[in-house]
């Protein structure tokens, strides 16, 4: 670790503070306008730099717990290490990036912003993500983007079984192997447009889209207006 | 929420640290699990003739007259080695008689009906069962398990959701000599579990649902069943949400059900392999590697250590290729 000597930013040792006070400082520092700080000995702890309204860049030197950023509107944090599960839930806006493995939820219900993980993310990955962009660098988990309802999801590497399930809206971009769909999703063909977004989304993640195969997952549709006789469509549902 | 916490050991010089080790990452759980507490230790396996130990729990203060008489009453049915008083409990040791595996359901009963004021904890050549409303520290205190010697042990803390907080209802779970679960979830078909295991002669003691786990391998080993079996035919028969591990002498599983909705994080170094439902619960554990492997099982996923086996892999089982 860094020592904090070296360091032009406020340092936050969080071994010293309770969650709320860690938070409660986050929110002062910010309001200060301070444009970054770093935290040290995060050790797993839930809820860390969540709920955060106004813009600061937050450095976690260490594995977070669940929650990480989550609810947090305009402030950018990057994780140097795996964190646990729902990392961004309902983010509103900023970045949200983990140099590391997540667990499950990993921005569930996510509004706007961004949440890159650059290790693997477990089951439920983007759950009901409602406009966010998620990036995971490896493998998602079963269930991912299960009742998606806006926003992009791109997954480098392999998707675990029921992949967008009873999604609504929005746009999954798969790089590996996909076990299974859900429900009304489908593959739709990549455009040239996609690709462009594709490259977009992950150059400054320093990933280059053209090295994956990526395949293009909407919605069917085939739900939005369901009819009891169509039960088929929907029996491979839980 | 519960928390949940495994210790198990692949080298036998590891074992006086087994009471520091499984207090210092069920601990942290106590957050997951405010209500109450409790571990299941293995001592380890002697070799030769071993007595069987009782652990019963008194609600009244333990006194030498229910000692005595308790002495007289054990008397009729094994030889008694010794009736040591822990804290507010009875450590009975038994000594071994050729066919004693007399059937643990008929003496609890006849135990209870003998001695009101005593609850059974668990049964078994290596198994001991502690476990307390309240706070993890008053458990460690009150019956001094930091020193604890063993192989393996497994720990619980309870947020209760479907049954009432008592002592009878906290986890560990027994169902047999040497047989413990803790359980993190909740049984949906749990009515209808038990409502066949009662069919087949099983007797409940809570309405706890973690407690038909207990009785469902049970019954399932008693048919022939193997463990992996047994715990394979779970996954496909026991509907719900649950991250559980079980205990026997030789082997601890962790079963994670097929949504994975329950959390579980596995450490493994050359030395132990720890389960505990968050990472953040190895940070304290004497010795922690940073280094180590840690990873999260998949749904469906079963593990099964084999205890003192120096193997790294588990013996894995995904079914329903989630």
């Amino acid at each position: 670790m860094t020592p904090t000597t070296t360091r032009s930013h406020p340092v936050i040792d969080c071994a010293e503070l309770t969650t709320r006070e860690i938070n409660q400082k986050l929110k002062a520092l910010a309001s200060e306008g301070i444009p970054q700080a770093d935290l040290d000995n995060p050790a797993g702890r839930h809820n860390l730099g969540v709920g955060l309204e106004q813009p600061i860049h937050l450095v976690f030197h260490g594995p977070v717990g669940y929650y990480c950023g989550g609810l947090s509107d305009g402030s950018t944090v990057e994780v140097m290490g795996p964190c646990g599960w729902s990392v961004g839930e309902n983010l509103m806006s900023g970045q949200i990036t983990i140099h590391g493995n997540a667990s499950a939820n990993s921005g569930a219900s996510a509004h706007g912003g961004k949440i890159a993980i650059l290790g693997n993310s477990g089951p439920r990955t983007a759950i009901s993500l409602k406009g966010a962009t998620v990036i995971v660098a490896g493998d998602v988990g079963h269930s991912s983007a299960f009742m998606m309802q806006d926003g992009r999801f791109i997954i480098c590497g392999n998707a675990g079984s029921n992949l967008g399930d009873s999604i609504y809206q929005g746009e999954i971009f798969v790089g590996g192997e996909i076990h299974s769909l859900g429900a009304d999703a489908k593959l739709t063909p990549m455009t040239e447009a996609d690709w462009h977004t594709l490259e977009t989304e992950l150059s400054p993640l320093g990933l280059t889209a053209r090295d994956y195969d990526f395949k293009k997952i909407i919605c069917a549709q085939e739900l939005y207006h369901f009819k009891a006789k169509d039960f088929s469509k929907w029996k491979d549902a839980y | 929420m519960c928390g949940i916490a495994g210790i198990i050991y692949r080298d036998s010089k590891q074992s006086e640290k087994l009471g520091a080790d499984l207090i210092s990452i069920i601990q942290p759980l106590e957050s997951r699990g405010p209500d109450s507490c409790g571990v299941a230790f293995y001592s380890d396996s002697a070799t030769g003739s071993k007595p069987i130990k009782l652990i019963v729990r008194s609600d009244e203060p333990p006194s030498d007259r229910i000692r005595s008489s308790l002495h007289d009453w054990l008397r009729q049915v094994a030889p008694v080695q010794s009736i040591d008083i822990v804290a507010d409990s009875y450590r009975i040791l038994l000594n071994p008689v050729e066919d004693l595996r007399f059937d643990l359901k008929p003496f609890m009963q006849s135990l209870h009906q003998r001695f009101p004021m005593l609850h059974f904890m668990s049964a078994g050549h290596q198994l001991e069962i502690f476990k307390e409303v309240g706070e993890v520290q008053n458990l460690v205190s009150k019956y001094s398990l930091s020193p604890f010697t063993g192989s393996h042990g497994i720990a619980h803390t309870r947020m209760a959701t479907e049954s009432t907080v008592d002592l009878d209802h906290c986890h560990p779970f027994t169902s047999s000599y040497d047989l413990s679960i803790v359980h993190n979830g909740q049984l949906s078909n749990y009515y209808r579990l038990r409502f066949q295991l009662e069919r087949a002669g099983i007797v409940f003691e809570t309405h706890n649902d973690s407690e038909a786990i207990a009785h469902y391998v049970y019954y399932q080993l008693l048919q022939g069943l193997t463990l992996e079996e047994t715990l394979e035919k779970f996954l496909t028969e026991v509907d719900g949400v649950y991250t559980f591990l079980l205990a026997t002498p030789e082997k601890v599983a962790l079963v994670r059900d097929q949504f994975a909705a329950k959390p579980a994080v596995i450490y493994e170094t050359d030395e132990k392999v720890a389960i505990a439902s968050e990472y953040r619960a190895f940070l304290n554990m004497p010795g922690f590697d940073p280094s180590a492997t840690i990873r999260e099982p998949d749904a469906s996923e079963i593990n099964v250590w084999t205890v003192g086996a120096h193997q790294r892999q588990p013996q894995l089982s995904t079914l329903g290729a989630k």
